[in-house]
């Protein structure tokens, strides 16, 4: 199974909702989400034996990444690691900073594609990266450096070719996750790049990394695979963006 | 002080708390999200009704339903802080049926330690503690003198008080109150409020 998520949120709706837009990137697979939100379906608060019940509903011998909202969510999500009678299902749970919904999709698209409970996390740490550099630098914190190491110009790689952005909507959420799906499940290396706009090197295994590629309608972006799979990887991708990634837009 | 005594300070601050809800909402409505009274309240009455349904339960393991109840129910930031103290105050009694003044002092003292370290807060943040800690130290300091419980719970309970109204001034530095900054000076907290109400509570019944 894949690293388990929880949600804590002072909303049950908001929670809902937040899940369901995530279970969007899934393309039908499977990830466990545990939901602790609201005092009832109406009434706004959070209540620590609910996020631990949900802990437990999402517990998976990989971990847990509990993504919060505000205040007390955070408090209540703390109180909640103690309630745990199981000291080795406590040891497995991790606290996310990261921004709820944006944290959220980018952690359930991650867990999804068999990432490891730290990776996941810091999947979702990213979160914000795709807004911030659509949005240009005003008032946003640089990107941290990208966590692959960063092959200069295809210099290690095995395979190297390229596609076009069929989508009139460019790589927006849904096609990067479903580009990330497949190179998940590959063991490849994969890094891509903008050639239309410079952007880039950027993991191809991360949702929001591919975010900040800006790729729209029409770009052409440069893919870089080593390793076991390389050349499926490449090959899966091009057929992928040839099927538009499995979206209408 | 036995399982009964403890349901009374539980009743009684239940009842303060109801009586005082809508003070302790406005306090609240000036430098946070005007829930306190009301989400306290609710809590309290169903802590209240969670202790009277314990039966023949020791005090730690009333004061842990409290807790349990209170976490449950209050669904702001005083759910886990106020839900710790109990938690923390009912595993330092354990099993014990009856609770002399030092050991009730130590699980208050345990209670306050939880709620510093849930909050991560410290006296003079603007938060219950700063009604909390000297009405604790008073306490262990009055009795130290060999003085009874009750005397040193009203001699702790005005130290709360002391405390309470000395946190008007005060810059918030937890909490949502925090988001203010400077505008939170002049306004009394909310929690401090609610917790010298605890203490007062413990005075009139224990």
């Amino acid at each position: 199974m894949s690293v388990g998520i929880v949600v804590v949120s002072h909303s049950r709706a908001l929670a809902t909702a937040a899940v369901a837009l995530a279970e969007e990137m899934l393309n039908g697979r499977e990830v466990a989400i545990g939901v602790a939100a609201g005092l009832d379906e109406t009434t706004f608060g959070t209540d620590a034996v609910a996020v631990k019940d949900a802990i437990e509903e999402a517990d998976d011998p990989s971990g847990v990444v509990v993504l919060m909202d505000l205040g007390s969510a955070v408090l209540s999500a703390e109180m909640a690691l103690e309630l745990l009678e199981d000291d080795a299902a406590r040891e497995r749970v991790l606290l996310s900073p990261a921004p709820l919904v944006e944290g959220l999709v980018a952690a359930v698209v991650a867990a999804a594609g068999g990432a490891t409970r730290d990776e996941v996390a810091a999947e979702a740490a990213q979160g914000l990266l795709g807004k911030t550099s659509q949005l240009g630098d005003v008032a946003a914190p640089e990107p941290e450096p990208e966590p692959e190491p960063k092959p200069s110009a295809g210099k290690d790689a095995e395979v190297t070719g390229t596609f076009t952005v069929g989508n009139a909507h460019g790589l927006h959420a849904r096609p990067a996750a479903r580009l990330v799906e497949a190179v998940a499940g590959l063991g490849a290396t994969v890094t891509l790049r903008n050639l239309t706009t410079g952007a880039g090197p950027v993991p191809g295994d991360s949702m929001m990394w591919v975010s900040t590629l800006g790729a729209e309608h029409g770009h052409e972006v440069r893919v870089d695979a080593s390793g076991p799979g390389a050349a499926e990887a490449l090959a899966q991708l091009q057929a992928l963006a040839a099927a538009g990634f499995g979206d209408e837009g | 002080m036995s399982v009964p005594d403890v349901r009374s300070w539980i009743d009684r601050f239940a009842e303060l708390v109801h009586a005082e809800r809508d003070r302790l909402t406005e306090l609240d409505a000036a430098v946070g999200d005007a829930d306190h009274g009301s989400n306290l309240d609710r809590g309290m009455k169903a802590a209240a009704a969670a202790a009277g349904e314990l039966g023949d339960a020791a005090p730690g393991e009333l004061l842990k339903k409290v807790g349990m109840t209170l976490v449950s129910t209050v669904g702001g930031a005083s759910g886990p802080l106020y839900g710790t103290l109990f938690l923390r105050m009912g595993a330092s009694l354990g099993e014990a049926t009856d609770v002399d003044g030092p050991a009730f002092a130590a699980a208050l003292r345990a209670g306050l330690v939880g709620v510093a370290a849930r909050g991560k807060a410290e006296v003079g943040d603007k938060t219950l503690l700063d009604a909390l800690t000297p009405a604790v130290d008073e306490l262990d300091a009055v009795l130290a003198e060999g003085a009874s419980l009750s005397e040193a719970l009203g001699r702790a309970s005005t130290a709360a008080d002391a405390g309470r109204d000395a946190t008007e001034p005060l810059v918030a530095r937890k909490g949502r109150a925090s988001y203010l900054g400077e505008r939170s000076a002049g306004h009394q907290d909310p929690g401090a409020t609610s917790v010298a109400l605890l203490v007062a509570a413990a005075a009139q019944t224990l």
